[in-house]
């Protein structure tokens, strides 16, 4: 089902000029209108596109490995971008099989078992995410369509929800609040700050009469209240300030197939990004959504994974496949025509993508050798990696996750799972 | 790994100080005996183990503390000077151990100046238990006003850990958030909500879905009159009574009955007919549960205060019906075709009849399948008829509670008369003079736009996020204050009572016969259970049971009946029958009893338990198992999901009982991976790593604290010999076979569960090893790691002062190391009153 070249056209209609930049960096530079120049340098997204069930190995995995492999039947759609990703083979979690376990696919970790865990099952995303603070307006936005597929938990081994609607994702992201609601949420601020205040004179006293061994951690004490004063400060500037315009009406219009209702996301993702209205966005395929907009696709999508091999039924399930690979394709076009304000490059090339699932195969309900694929980011990428040990062995996928956080400037050499890191340059 | 290392630095430390000269040689002349069966090995410029003789300085110092321990613990232990490399014998051994020891209390002036325990947050447990005895509430709230938290990281198995426990603005966010949202559920803003009644006749009673898709309808488990739990994993939910409306007390009447228990084989359902059917009744995080009577109508009634938007369901608590396929429910429902093919063969033609082949494309399905027989199953269950909620009912306005709190008719001219004695429970101690004055004016400032009421709250949230609440011991409070919150929190996790504040204030804590009866006094009374609970789920680091669960395909009794449950209630009981009869300590590892059902009955090899769930004391006649040293949650959390390692097993031993922390392997040396293909002893592929010099040395010392393990399997259960099991994925994923058979080859390798110690001491397996464990210097380790623990758990960081560890020790002995005497002895000493 290639898309039609006329939703791309209309997903850029009108919005793309000179979009007004979110971040608090801006704001205090005070920027003429739709000036870009100002975004700070070194600025990098991250976006997460999961499905539930894998994908159909031999369609998926090219067959041959290097730069200059051949182009499978499912990635076809991103033939224009064979330099700008890295198709990772042999990576997985070492789960057994069995479905439930995809729940790990960002983190590595099972809720089940995440009190072992000190970030319990938290995903990569959220860890990202925390990383880039409250720099934007929003530290991350999630989106689906009818259910969501529990791939983000937070810190507390929390799932985080998608948003299942265009429309509610767009009045989160773009409507601005009422006046009523501005001053509630202004009035709670407000009222939290002023119990900080309080906090803080009584807290002059406390430290006043602390003996030498409690000193540094009050110090931590101290820091916290004052962190926590400057973070309200800049919550109550984004209160505010009034979101970036933008339309997707265009897409909700007429028929509301999966189609438009996807390139509505994308799109709200991507001029999000623009805007830097957040970093850090997932994108999730569910497996209760029905894929019978896609052309060619009459079954359900579980029931395509199990197909006893019928080539009627495989060809639906590639078809679901390839839908999902066209929107990545899409997006990131869309990210490519876009040039990185104060960077080389363009945004994609400064928008990490990890493109995956937690389940290797659903047909046999393997959890072994994930489909795993990266792009953009600015990274060097290798073609098609087989990512095992000289000794035969699968790569922790937290291995990559790793990789992936340095690349955000986390400074660390281990999570969850990972026994290192996969070596991937950037430039 | 960890603990070998530490050993080698002690033996490296001997050698090496002749060329570093870290001190002048004149203190190693100090040391006559040490100089004389030491220095072969610990001097020079590679000392063994890293340790140097001249390392241990002059006596015992801030820098050379460590040392002196290590020293004392290992020559006591007899692992120093090794039987195999010197002719010294039990005597002069024990000259050495006497000599060490006497340095050591001999401690230096330094060493014991600063008792003083640094500051630390409350962790999350904590934090729950104080807020709600500060504020006078049963727990925090029923709308889970804590889901925010950030969880609390571990250290070494304890949540006390000072280090760990952080505190960032993001912490103190929530605290903000969370304390609002327990404060709005007590205090009420305005008028009184008449109380309303919701019947809840069988036909509103609803199921959850697993499906996120609600429009499904479930039909399974309906009859005319009643509601059924057919499937355990399933919630029921009210259709009339969504959430609580409004905050205050709610009555609730459940009818409910418990059918068809025994009416399947218990092997077959893995529920067994001596334990009763319940029910669970779910209020946000405050759970109640029910045992069923079978077949006869129980009326379940409860008043419980329940916050604004919390949700009532009820669950099927049970950890059977999950032995078919792999485990999911829904395969156990094969088990009705099985029993009616047996025993109604009319019904079977009946239902095999109607089962049409499947359209094109469909796949036919065999006629036990599963999905067939849903509307025939039964499983014992619950069977619930009808409900009834009442409520919001308030027996007075504004709520007891609530006038508890802050009075009838709160003022915010009167903020500081209102806030202070909260603020004095908060914070533990008086409320200094002029403290509260910035409460004050936050409470006036808001009084104009909120009114009183919310005002006065804004003064409470304040109260509870300020430092002298959410930290221990942060400032200089009078010393009985500083006692009584220190030993509150150790035995029951939560601030002090007035009571026992006043107690301590008036002396009558202040030595040892008091703190005992005081102790013992916890412990009967159950004020003290939250220290029985969480102290051994620390100190056995019982969280980490399944971080390497055992294999499920070969361990499959371990899941399908969650067996790691039962192994961690059966060590937390085994601790609470130690404190009840106030068990002397050594005894505790090697006792020939231990409580258990008949689920770790299976794994324990053993048939002569009632067939329930109910942990009981059971002797073992075999001499292999009883007590912690043979207990499944040790045996399991130490070994891999298909394999054991006697190494993890040994550094679980020494740091756990031994109080020995043996330092990792050097990160140079390349360690070889097991692999549970090749026909080879964990033993033989050990034998090649150690057969290096430079891990030698070590592993002499770590390994025989492991190898006595090696008849446990990966779950704990007894094995005479390894079974090994090729495990192979399929070879290519494209091609499934239908079936999915996988191809084992089995073969059997002998078990060497021998080993020998340093001291020349060896055993031939765990029997031998249990025996070894009796003799006096390693009772005497134990006890010391105890106390230790105690301390950890207690003071949030490892107890620096060895002398004082000594002597706790010692005073111990005087009352045969019987465990609520030494605890007594812990809280007595300057390590925890902190002089």
């Amino acid at each position: 089902m290639p898309f039609s070249r006329r939703s791309i056209l209309q997903g850029f209609g009108g919005a793309i000029a000179l979009p007004k930049l979110e971040s608090i960096a801006q704001a205090a530079e005070k920027p003429s209108a739709g000036s870009q120049s100002h975004r700070p340098a070194g600025t990098l997204r991250f976006l997460v596109v999961g499905n539930p069930l894998g994908m159909h190995p031999p369609n998926f995995f090219p067959k041959d490995f290097g730069r200059d492999y051949t182009m499978s039947r499912t990635l076809q759609p991103l033939e224009w971008a064979k330099d700008r990703f890295t198709v990772f083979s042999h990576t997985d979690h070492g789960m057994k099989s069995g479905h439930g376990r995809e729940l790990a696919f960002l983190s590595g970790v099972l809720p089940e078992t995440s009190h072992a865990f000190p970030e319990k099952n938290m995903s990569i995303d959220q860890l990202i995410a925390r990383h880039i603070g409250s720099d934007v307006r929003y530290p991350s936005i999630h989106a689906s369509l009818q259910t969501g597929i529990r791939m983000v938990w937070n810190a507390n081994g929390v799932e985080l929800k998608p948003f299942t609607d265009p429309q509610r994702l767009f009045e989160h992201l773009f409507l601005n609040l009422s006046e009523q609601e501005k001053r509630h949420q202004l009035t709670t601020i407000q009222r939290n700050g002023s119990i900080l205040d309080a906090v803080r004179e009584q807290f002059a006293g406390v430290k006043a009469k602390a003996g030498v061994a409690d000193r540094e951690r009050l110090d931590q004490f101290g820091t916290s209240i004052r962190e926590l004063e400057n973070r309200l400060k800049t919550r109550e500037e984004w209160v505010g300030r009034d979101k970036p315009e933008f339309d997707i009406s265009h897409h909700l219009e007429g028929e509301a197939s999966i189609i438009n209702r996807y390139n509505a996301m994308f799109d709200m993702v991507a001029y999000a990004f623009q805007t830097d209205l957040t970093r850090v966005a997932t994108i999730a395929f569910p497996n209760e959504l029905g894929y019978t907009d896609v052309n060619g696709v009459n079954r359900g999508y579980h029931a395509c994974t199990h197909n006893g091999k019928d080539e009627q039924v495989v060809s639906e399930l590639v078809a679901i496949e390839s839908f999902q690979i066209e929107q990545l394709s899409r997006f990131m076009k869309r990210l490519d025509e876009i040039d990185e304000p104060n960077a080389n490059g363009s945004m994609l090339d400064h928008t990490v993508i990890l493109f995956g699932s937690g389940m290797g195969y659903g047909g046999t309900h393997s959890n072994r050798n994930l489909p795993i694929l990266v792009a953009g980011g600015g990274f060097k990428h290798l073609g098609h990696v087989d990512t095992r040990s000289a000794a035969g062995k699968n790569m922790p996928l937290c291995n990559l996750y790793v990789t992936l956080m340095q690349r955000f400037g986390i400074e660390r050499d281990s999570f969850n799972l990972s026994t290192g890191s996969f070596s991937l340059d950037h430039a | 790994m960890r603990s070998l290392h530490r050993l080698f630095g002690i033996a490296v430390l001997l050698v090496a100080s002749t060329s570093v000269l870290l001190c002048p040689a004149s203190h190693a002349v100090e040391h006559a005996i040490l100089q004389r069966h030491c220095s072969k090995c610990h001097t020079g410029d590679e000392p063994e183990g890293g340790f140097h003789l001249d390392m241990l300085g002059g006596g015992v110092t801030r820098d050379s503390r460590e040392y002196w321990q290590s020293s004392m613990e290992y020559v006591s232990l007899g692992d120093m000077p090794p039987s195999e490399d010197s002719k010294v014998t039990e005597t002069e051994r024990q000259q050495i151990a006497e000599y060490i020891r006497d340095v050591v209390l001999a401690r230096d002036a330094d060493v014991a100046a600063d008792y003083q325990i640094p500051t630390r947050r409350l962790n999350n447990r904590e934090f729950a238990n104080s807020i709600s005895d500060a504020l006078g509430i049963e727990d925090p709230g029923t709308h889970f006003p804590l889901g925010n938290l950030l969880g609390d990281t571990l250290h070494d198995g304890f949540d006390t850990n000072g280090d760990v426990l952080g505190i960032s603005e993001y912490h103190l966010e929530q605290y903000v958030d969370t304390v609002r949202e327990i404060v709005d559920a007590i205090v009420l803003t305005g008028e009184r909500t008449p109380s309303q009644r919701y019947e809840v006749p069988s036909a509103l009673l609803q199921m959850s879905s697993l499906n996120q898709r609600t429009t499904r309808r479930q039909s399974a488990g309906r009859n005319s009159d009643s509601l059924e739990f057919r499937d355990m994993r399933l919630q029921m939910s009210f259709e009339n009574f969504k959430e609580v409306p409004t905050t205050g007390y709610y009555r609730i009447k459940i009818r409910a009955t418990g059918v068809d228990r025994g009416y399947y084989d218990s092997e077959q359902t893995g529920v067994y007919d001596g334990d009763p059917i319940r029910l669970s009744i779910h209020f946000g995080d405050r759970v109640r549960t029910y045992e069923l009577p079978d077949n006869e109508v129980k009326e379940i009634e409860l008043t419980e205060w329940l916050a604004k938007g919390t949700r009532i369901e009820l669950s099927y608590p049970t950890d059977g019906l999950r032995k078919r396929g792999n485990g999911n429910f829904k395969f156990q429902q094969s088990i009705a075709h099985d029993h009616i093919k047996e025993n109604d063969p009319e019904l079977y033609e009946k239902v095999v009849s109607k089962i049409r082949p499947k359209k094109a494309g469909g796949r036919n399905l065999r006629v036990n399948h599963w999905s067939y027989w849903v509307d025939y199953w039964r499983g014992p269950r619950p069977r619930v008829f009808s409900a009834d909620v009442e409520g919001p009912i308030y027996k007075s306005w504004p709520p007891e509670r609530q006038v508890a709190l802050v009075g009838e008719s709160p003022n915010a001219h009167n903020a500081e008369e209102i806030l202070k004695p909260i603020a004095e429970r908060a914070w533990r101690r008086e409320v200094r003079d002029g403290e509260l004055d910035p409460l004050v004016r936050l409470v006036s400032m808001r009084q104009k736009e909120l009114g009183d009421l919310e005002a006065i709250k804004e003064g409470i949230v304040a109260i509870f996020v300020s430092p002298s609440f959410l930290l221990i011991n942060p400032e200089g409070a009078s010393h009985p204050d500083r006692f009584a919150t220190k030993l509150s929190f150790f035995l029951q996790s939560t601030l002090p009572s007035d009571a026992l504040r006043d107690f301590v204030r008036a002396g009558k804590l202040d030595d040892y016969p008091s703190v005992r009866n005081a102790i013992v006094e916890y412990f009967t009374s159950n004020r003290g259970d939250e220290f029985l609970d969480e102290f051994p789920q620390g100190w056995l680091q019982l969280d980490r049971i399944n971080f390497m669960a055992p294999d499920p395909d070969h361990f499959a009794h371990y899941h399908r009946k969650g067996v790691s449950d039962d192994m961690i209630a059966e060590a937390k009981r085994f601790f609470r029958h130690a404190i009840e009869t106030n068990m002397p300590l050594p005894e505790m590892l090697t006792a020939n009893f231990s409580f258990i059902n008949a689920d770790l009955a299976e794994v324990y090899g053993v048939d002569d338990v009632p067939e329930d769930s109910i942990l009981r004391r059971y002797e073992f006649t075999d001499q292999r198992r009883g007590g912690m040293l043979g207990m499944g949650a040790f045996l399991t959390l130490t070994a891999d999901s298909l394999g054991t390692s006697p190494i993890h097993r040994a550094v679980y031993v020494l740091e756990n009982f031994m109080g020995i922390k043996p330092s990792p392997p050097p990160g140079d040396v390349e360690i070889q991976e097991p692999d549970v293909r090749q026909a080879k002893t964990i033993k033989e592929i050990l034998a090649a790593h150690i057969a290096e010099e430079t891990c030698a040395s070590c592993h002499r010392s770590i390994d025989p604290y492991g190898y006595a393990f090696e008849n446990f399997d990966p779950m704990g259960a007894w094995r005479d010999a390894y079974v090994q099991v090729s495990v192979s994925e399929p070879v290519s994923e494209a091609k499934v076979p239908k079936r999915k058979k996988s191809v084992e080859k089995q073969f059997e390798l002998p078990i060497d569960a021998s080993a020998t110690f340093r001291n020349g001491n060896s055993y031939d397996d765990i029997v031998g090893f249990r025996g070894l464990m009796r003799d006096e210097a390693n009772q005497k380790q134990f006890v010391r790691c105890f106390v230790k623990k105690l301390l950890v758990y207690a003071n949030g960081v490892e107890p620096e002062d060895t002398a004082a560890v000594e002597e706790i020790v010692l005073k111990s002995a005087e009352n045969d190391y019987r465990i609520v005497d030494t605890i007594a002895v812990v809280v007595d000493s300057p390590l925890f009153r902190e002089p």
